[in-house]
């Protein structure tokens, strides 16, 4: 149980009047002995439990023989007749949540209760019985729910309602054969019957689209009386648009009546979840946006904050698609910048940041200035985020805004905080050319006087990557130095690191540079000294070596171009031996999703804290099984796994899904299964993989599944060859085999004999994106121009009829099967045109970036321009093979102009 | 998801606490981040005025009832509108318990039953009741008022 957050100060003066004043958890435990007297006093046994449910809020735990006494002594208040005393049982009950094997103590009086001629015992018990009960217990009670359900009382039914919500989550085939009673219960006349009924429905039939949407269309059409109820429609009424605006051809949106005409609701809420789920269309057109969008601004001025507060928020969103749209707003949007909430005002400040036109920005910029004093970080830094985002729209405006950022980072703040603004300045100086003298020299003068180590070591980095390339490199001399004077080790290392940069660079620079270095010999921390050593030594401080030459530069400053979690995770696993260890063979994949990407995601609450450690990479751990696997050993180096791809439908006997693991000359499918029926135990499980639409491919091993016990997945692997270091493509169907034998559900023990069976799998296919490993580029432009044209080849492709331009950048990402850089896989609604810039990795360790342009025309038809740069002729021709041979778009695609 | 009600004092003593769907490793940080937003913002904040807020994809709406702090957390369905509502609820029928906007000592008297008000408005994450008139009656097992 929870810990109070302060403890209760004795010395408080209010204290001594506290009608809990030195309450004791011991002394309350032999009060509540009361509960046991022959004669109950209903008012004294009241007083106990609130004292006892006041521990329990103040943190206070009982032991599990305290939780037991306590939990038997209540439930001899049973006796009693007092109703008030009654209800203060069932919410202790609640409270103390007793363990399976005492809820029988109890089950007989509350079933008792729920049929009680009393309607508020039977809607109590409804509660505290579903609070504490099990799947068996709720088998016998169901019948009682089910006409509770239907109850003329509507706390009756909300009760048992709200019960099945909770239930649908531990028992949902037993809820699930409610439909018809929670039917009805939608057309309740009490408000809040209908609304929990609603919700039950819907969660009930959430997976079945079609029964969403007629659940919706009739609903639209009646009358749902409770507000709550209706902003629940209003939320599934836009699923049911997101789901059908993707089949359906005629352009027009159903349902979008409905929601036009709940704008004019007498019940706030209701218009703004309306107005709100219009700004979220797909494509939405700025004739669907105006009435919305009028709602919303009169809200705006409301004297109501959370309705200032729901509107601020939603024009927010629509600013980031839609700025044109929000700009009529401004004017109430700059009268919210001092309002007294401060989410508020942060909410209008990014919103103007966003609309705002270049002439306004020095005005804003003023309002601003005052604003920031008076916020808290977390706030500071989205105001920060949407200045960076303006700058980088109106890059003739970079004086003022960094002169702002500049400001602002003087001031007191946080670590995030001001992280955030380092960023923000780097990626300014990174993108606008123009800003980037003067936004060095605000980093210089921040690591002045800088109190994080952290911040202090990445403009020290930065520095050196950038300040060797401006007119005057000289001028920051002076500021890294500094840091070895006065700077704690970490720092010091690093500013070493950046002189050196600048020596190796700015010849003119390195005798004094080297002066530098050469007092750092003498510093007292060990890696200041052994950096100074290693950089005066390969730069050649004695005169050795004349002109440094690339692989020492290579060696000194270049990336690592691995990921750095892959190279801890290769560092803790290598055992120190005569094999040095080797970078080459840490895996370069940037991390993919976890194993488990298609089952049912868990609903876990948000974290408020910072994430906790992640599970091993799933790749590390196939790596590890692979390896364990002697047959397997012979195949060299792991170069990709794919994500899990399920061969079966969700729910059936058998869950099976495939990890496709791709070596050089060699694939492995790992086949995952799950035998789902409890009276079943599958052996001698395999998969009769039939290959022949993979001519390339030859079967080489396979190995069974000795047993595969109920709810416990097991694997069984295939393995193939191919040609080495070649990209085969090929399709596969798959046959499962296996004996099955009966268990007896009583012993848990299964049968001697079993029968021969198999299941259909359905086929899986590998693909050119499989050998493409997803790692990203820190600065795509960098890499670009540093991979050269020599390899470039540049085409263009017509994509046919895309339902958005959104959906063709996506196929096309996922047929490459590349890391989107930069945020450019996301396309903004409504864009006619968009460059997205990939970058991969390639089979035989062959780097290949991408950049792809795409058009869209009114009649949607897509055209795209891909350009593709690599380390290999060969490659570059094979990604646009991949592209012009895909399945998926090669019935659209066709090639207008070849001028590789 | 209605994920947490709590009840402070002025100096962020908790009062009463509930909480659904967050583990218990993880309300110390919503205690605490509550409390400091409280304490941020509603000094010398009007009786039952309003303070909105949103941390990822949580919506906070917190208020001050004499001198009790409440503050209300949903995810989902449960956004800043209808945690209104809610805290509409919690409120009205506080107020009622206590005859006024309660002080501290008011309000530690009238334990008993803003618990079991709070259980009739709120259960288990969901907004059940809203109505004080009807909560008032069901608190004392009574039937409400239109059956």
């Amino acid at each position: 149980m929870a810990q109070p957050l302060v403890k209760k100060d004795d010395d408080q003066e209010d204290e001594e009047y506290s009608p809990f004043l030195g309450i004791e958890k011991g002394a309350v435990l032999q009060e509540a002995r009361v509960f046991n007297d022959p004669q109950l006093d209903a008012r004294r046994c009241s007083q106990v439990i609130t004292k006892l449910l006041y521990l329990l809020n103040q943190g206070e735990t009982f032991t599990k023989v305290e939780a037991t006494e306590v939990f038997f002594a209540v439930t001899k208040l049973f006796q009693s007749k007092d109703t008030g005393l009654r209800r203060m049982v069932y919410l202790m009950i609640k409270e103390i949540s007793p363990s399976a094997d005492e809820v029988i103590i109890v089950t007989s009086s509350l079933m008792k209760d729920m049929n009680s001629k009393t309607d508020m015992y039977r809607a109590n018990a409804i509660r505290v019985l579903c609070r504490i009960t099990d799947g068996t217990l709720l088998t016998q009670i169901e019948r009682y729910l089910k006409q509770a359900i239907v109850d003329k009382n509507p706390v009756v039914a909300s009760a048992a309602l709200v019960s099945g919500i909770h239930l649908l989550q531990t028992n949902p085939e037993i809820v699930k054969r409610w439909t018809n009673e929670v039917q009805e219960a939608i057309q309740s006349r009490a408000a809040l019957v209908q609304f929990h009924a609603l919700a039950l429905l819907h969660q009930i039939r959430q997976s079945d689209r079609l029964a969403v949407s007629k659940l919706v269309t009739s609903l639209t059409k009646g009358s749902v009386r409770s507000p709550l109820a209706q902003c629940l429609l209003i939320r599934y009424t836009s699923q049911v648009i997101r789901d059908s605006s993707m089949n359906s051809q005629t352009g027009e949106r159903p349902l979008s009546d409905y929601l036009e005409a709940c704008l004019r609701h007498k019940a706030d809420m209701v218009i703004v979840e309306a107005a709100r789920a219009i700004t979220e269309f797909s494509g939405v057109t700025s004739r669907e946006l105006t009435p919305a969008i009028t709602v919303l601004q009169l809200f705006l001025s409301s004297s109501k904050p959370v309705l200032r507060f729901a509107a601020v928020r939603t024009l927010n969103k629509v600013a980031m698609t839609h700025p044109l749209a929000v700009t009529n707003c401004n004017i109430d949007m700059e009268s919210l910048i001092s309002d007294q909430n401060r989410s508020i005002a942060t909410l209008a400040i990014t919103t103007l940041l966003k609309t705002g036109n270049e002439s306004s920005v020095d005005r804003l910029m003023k309002q601003i200035s005052n604003f920031m004093s008076d916020i808290a970080d977390e706030f500071k830094i989205v105001v920060v985020d949407a200045i960076r985002s303006l700058c980088l729209k109106f890059p003739l405006k970079h004086r003022s805004l960094m002169n702002f950022l500049s400001n602002i980072l003087r001031e007191e703040g946080g670590f995030e905080y001001k992280k955030a603004i380092i960023d923000s300045i780097v990626i300014l100086i990174r993108d606008i050319p123009e800003a980037k003298e003067t936004g060095l020299f605000q980093l210089c003068e921040f690591i002045e006087d800088c109190e994080f180590t952290y911040l202090s070591t990445q403009v020290l980095h930065f520095l050196g990557n950038e300040g060797p390339k401006t007119s005057d490199p000289s001028k920051y001399i002076r500021y890294i130095y500094n840091r070895v004077i006065l700077e704690n080790a970490t720092v010091r290392a690093a500013a070493v690191s950046t002189l050196a940069k600048f020596g190796s660079i700015v010849e003119s620079l390195k005798p004094r540079i080297f002066v530098l270095l050469r007092r750092c010999l003498f510093d007292s921390d060990d890696e200041v000294r052994d950096r100074a050593t290693l950089y005066l030594n390969t730069l050649g401080w004695d005169g050795s070596v004349g002109e440094i030459d690339k692989g020492v530069k290579e060696f000194l400053f270049g990336a690592l171009d691995v990921p750095l979690v892959n190279l801890e995770a290769s560092l803790r696993s290598y055992e120190p031996s005569e094999e040095p260890f080797d970078l080459s063979a840490v895996p370069k994949e940037v991390k993919s999703q976890p194993l488990t990407e298609k089952k049912a995601p868990s609903k876990k609450p948000p974290s408020f804290g910072v994430s906790a450690n992640g599970p091993t990479s799933p790749i590390d751990a196939y790596e590890k099984l692979l390896s364990s696997i002697p047959e397997f050993s012979s195949f060299g180096q792991l170069f990709k796994s794919s994500a899990p791809v399920e061969l079966t439908e969700a729910e059936t006997e058998y869950a099976v899904n495939v990890v496709k693991h791709i070596f050089s000359g060699h694939i492995v499918f790992q086949y995952n299964c799950t035998n789902t029926i409890p009276e079943q135990l599958l052996e001698n499980v395999v998969v009769i993989v039939d290959a022949s639409d993979a001519e390339e491919f030859a079967e080489v091993t396979s190995k069974p599944l000795k047993t595969l016990p109920y709810d416990s997945p097991g694997q069984t692997f295939v393995a193939f060859k191919k040609p080495d270091g070649l990209p085969s493509t090929g399709r596969f169907s798959n046959l499962l085999k296996f004996i099955v034998k009966e268990v007896d559900p009583a012993t848990g023990e299964a049968e001697e004999e079993g029968v021969e069976d198999e299941y259909q799998l359905e086929d899986l296919e590998v693909v050119a994106a499989d050998y493409m490993l997803r790692v990203s580029v820190l600065n795509f432009k960098n890499a670009w121009e540093s991979m050269g044209p020599d390899y470039e080849r540049i085409d263009e492709y017509g994509l046919g009829v895309r339902e958005s331009l959104a959906e063709a950048v996506t196929a096309v990402i996922n047929i490459l099967g590349m890391q989107p850089c930069e945020g450019t896989d996301v396309v903004p609604n409504n864009a006619r045109s968009h460059t997205c810039l990939l970058s991969g990795v390639f089979i035989g360790n062959v780097k290949v970036l991408v950049r792809l342009s795409f058009g869209i025309d009114g009649p949607k038809q897509v055209a795209m321009k891909l350009a593709v740069r690599s380390e290999d002729e060969a490659i570059s021709d094979a990604i646009h093979e991949i592209v012009a041979n895909d399945e998926a778009i090669s019935d659209a695609i066709h090639e207008i102009v070849a001028n590789g | 998801m209605l994920l947490a009600v709590l009840f402070a004092n002025t100096d962020g003593n908790i009062l009463i606490e509930r909480f659904h769907g967050v583990p218990a490793e993880e309300r110390l940080h919503w205690r605490s981040f509550l409390v400091k937003l409280g304490a941020e913002n509603l000094k010398g904040a009007k009786n039952e005025e309003l303070f909105v807020a949103s941390h990822k994809s949580v919506y906070i709406v917190y208020t001050m009832l004499g001198d009790i702090c409440i503050y209300v957390v949903g995810k989902d369905d449960y956004d800043e509108l209808a945690l209104a509502e809610v805290i509409f609820a919690i409120t009205s029928s506080t107020k009622d318990a206590c005859g006024k906007p309660p002080t501290e000592r008011l309000f530690l008297d009238k334990y008993g039953r803003i618990c079991l008000s709070l259980d009739e408005i709120v259960w288990q994450g969901m907004l059940e009741n809203t109505e004080k008139e009807r909560i008032k009656r069901l608190i004392r097992m009574k039937p409400p008022a239109d059956v």
